[in-house]
């Protein structure tokens, strides 16, 4: 186990150490073909995904607070890469930090996986840094360097050198994150290779939503207005969601066109709202979308009201049990209706 | 005509002549992000930042543009111009790699038979005004393209920030007009011209990153099925966040909107790029670029094969846009990198 008590610095190195112990030892014991994980980036706050598939690149993987994508997205679509000459899948292990685990088992949850022929290296993930809310700070300085020290992180630019808590500084999602290290998947101990944690149920207030439900229904609006106004339709929200897998996305639809796509602001908003609704009770809270956006937009609260509402209506946590079927897949007759029909 | 001074402090008194008779565009900030927009206060100005996060290509080939609306009158149809084609625009503080991409675009716009004319005259309206970079960033890459932090030919008029105040040359007729129009600006002396060559050099200097392009070119030509498509694409997840906040990529998409109780329409342009699903997909159901591979392979060969060779330009101007933001960090410079290490008996020859 990693120590919690040591410093989120400490923490890295033995995470480090833990993902580079398991991906070689899968490797050598020919347990799999390739390797998901992440590298060195070649930007400040950047880390690069990267597929390895021999014992010699083992060393690039590494580990640290700006591994913000979710991995579990390169499993999702039908990547040529990850198949062998004959088309048949690899097998293939994946760096699972909590949320990649939980979008793993959801992925099997959903028949889009067979977890059989995955290895999940579970760390314990010590949350990911909030570029853009750095950025911003530091307005239009340009930094050249970002790195880890203790429990800060210390960004230099030209002409100076910055500290910020990590801690306060971390994505919103991760400050509320209650799933460090995968879930260990109960049928199926075999795949969970590395640090895994036994875990049926999430108990959580949602203080974050409620403070922004006790606002009027216009100031509500005025967020959701503004939130959403840089946005370019660029997609890399969708493309880095490991649950947006479908073929064709409902806003690509053209015969009909259900939605349009010009940046319209009211056009924009029905995209990332009707995205939600189609999340609810499968997003697993990593908050790639908003690490990824490059205008900057946190979807974090439309994703922790998803959270919520499934949590209260179905009493359903996404991503804890591959063999229970999500809320959106299955019916029951005591489900409630009364936004259908009046309840008696 | 002689070299200029503008004072920081007069910028107000500057935009106030200009706005007489050009809509002014400039850089701002928009919800965190920089963003070329309409000034409507000089004071919005950010005049000490790197560059924009969307490019200056937007204010003449915006994200969502009505190309013509149309009624239909019994049998007849009317179509309606948009109204803004023949207002002047200047575009102010734009950077040299931005101003080079106007270039390149219109190279795009006009080549062939069929002229985008709705571009071109859009492109003859705007004048820009363009500001030297003092502080190129880590992920530029200009020089390589044979831009510079300080290349001015683009533009129609070009500054050099000297601290409290901007030397301030025309380069084009276009500039040298508006120049006319401020007879306030002092001249400039011999060490303010001194002061922005030395800038220039130091800037210069800054660009670390050496890519060398003519050898790209040269190898991309042959390439075509090098597994090394397969390599650079394999973390690509797809999205159009490079592609947007390319200054020179321009590709769209058209659509009708159509308003069938008043028999009215608008046919609209929006951006698209070669990274999504769509692009090509054709009507048959036959998609020619169905992964990652072939759209990756089409974005870096559009910019680097298929540009040299329709219109001997490189199509990239080295922003480092595409670096600061690719979601996967997918670094343009380590893929160019890549090609140029590819063995010219490794190459492969399509058939």
């Amino acid at each position: 186990m990693v120590n919690r008590l040591s410093t989120i610095q400490e923490q890295n190195t033995k995470i480090e150490q833990l993902i580079r112990d398991k991906a070689l030892k899968l490797l050598k014991e020919d347990e799999v073909d390739a390797i998901i994980g992440y590298s060195s980036g070649t930007i400040p706050f950047k880390t690069c995904p990267i597929i390895i598939r021999s014992e010699e690149d083992v060393d690039k993987l590494i580990w640290n607070n700006f591994c913000a994508m979710n991995l579990a997205k390169y499993l999702v679509p039908l990547i040529p890469t990850l198949k062998d000459e004959e088309g048949k899948n690899l097998r293939v292990g994946i760096i699972a930090k909590g949320c990649v685990g939980r979008a793993l088992i959801h992925l099997a949850a959903e028949k889009q996986l067979d977890l059989k022929k995955i290895k999940m290296i579970g760390i314990p993930c010590n949350g990911i840094i909030n570029r853009s809310q750095l950025l911003r700070e530091l307005q239009q300085e340009e930094i050249l360097e970002a790195s880890i020290s203790d429990d800060e992180i210390i960004l230099k630019g030209r002409n100076f050198q910055k500290k910020f808590p990590i801690k306060e500084y971390l994505n919103e999602l991760c400050k509320k994150c209650e799933v460090k290290s995968p879930p260990k998947i109960p049928d199926l101990v075999e795949a969970c290779v590395g640090e895994c944690q036994e875990i049926s149920a999430i108990e959580q207030d949602f203080e974050d939503v409620s403070e922004f439900e006790s606002k009027t229904s216009e100031e509500r609006w005025e967020y959701i207005k503004e939130l959403l106004s840089p946005c370019i339709r660029c997609y890399a929200c969708r493309e880095a969601c490991p649950m947006c897998y479908c073929s064709l996305c409902f806003v690509d639809q053209k015969l009909p066109r259900w939605f349009g796509k010009t940046t319209e602001l009211s056009e924009t908003i029905v995209f990332h709202l009707v995205r939600a609704m189609h999340l609810a009770g499968r997003c697993v809270a990593c908050g790639a979308c908003s690490s990824v956006c490059p205008m900057g937009i946190d979807l974090h609260l439309i994703t922790r009201k998803l959270e919520q509402i499934v949590k209260e209506r179905f009493d359903f946590t996404s991503g804890l049990d591959p063999q229970i079927a999500p809320p959106m897949h299955q019916f029951k007759m005591e489900d409630k209706q009364e936004f259908i029909l009046e309840e008696e | 005509m002689k070299k200029k001074i503008l004072l920081k402090e007069q910028i107000k008194k500057f935009y106030e002549k200009l706005r007489e008779n050009y809509n002014f565009y400039g850089p701002i900030e928009e919800n965190g992000n920089i963003v070329f927009s309409k000034i409507l206060d000089p004071e919005d100005i950010i005049l000490n930042y790197y560059n924009s996060k969307i490019p200056p290509k937007s204010v003449i080939l915006p994200q969502k543009e009505i190309l013509f609306e149309y009624e239909k009158k019994g049998d007849e149809i009317e179509i309606e111009e948009p109204e803004n084609i023949e207002e002047k625009n200047i575009i102010f503080g734009i950077r040299p790699c931005d101003a080079h991409s106007f270039y390149l675009l219109k190279n795009f716009f006009e080549y062939g038979e069929y002229e985008d004319t709705l571009f071109t005259r859009k492109r003859k309206n705007t004048t820009l005004i363009g500001i030297g970079c003092n502080t190129p960033r880590q992920t530029c890459f200009c020089t390589s393209l044979g831009g510079h932090p300080f290349k001015k030919e683009d533009m129609d008029i070009f500054l050099v920030d000297l601290g409290e105040k901007y030397l301030v040359k025309s380069i084009s007729k276009k500039g040298e007009e508006i120049l006319n129009q401020i007879s306030w600006l002092s001249d400039a002396t011999k060490s303010d011209i001194q002061k922005a060559e030395k800038l220039s050099k130091t800037a210069e200097e800054l660009i670390s990153t050496e890519i060398d392009i003519e050898k790209a070119i040269s190898i991309l030509k042959n390439n075509f099925n090098h597994p090394i498509w397969k390599e650079i694409s394999e973390n690509c997840i797809g999205c159009g966040s490079c592609a947007f906040l390319c200054p020179t990529c321009h590709c769209f998409d058209v659509i009708d909107e159509e308003d069938h109780y008043n028999n009215r329409g608008k046919r609209i342009r929006i951006w698209d790029t070669c990274q999504f699903t769509l692009y090509t997909l054709e009507t048959s159901g036959h998609n020619p670029r169905p992964s990652k591979i072939e759209r990756c392979r089409n974005r870096i060969l559009h910019k680097f094969s298929y540009y040299p060779s329709n219109y001997d330009l490189i199509g990239c101007v080295g922003c480092g846009r595409c670096i600061n933001w690719c979601p996967a960090n997918n670094d343009l410079r380590i893929i160019l990198k890549k090609i140029n290490k590819i063995d010219k008996k490794e190459e492969s020859i399509v058939a």
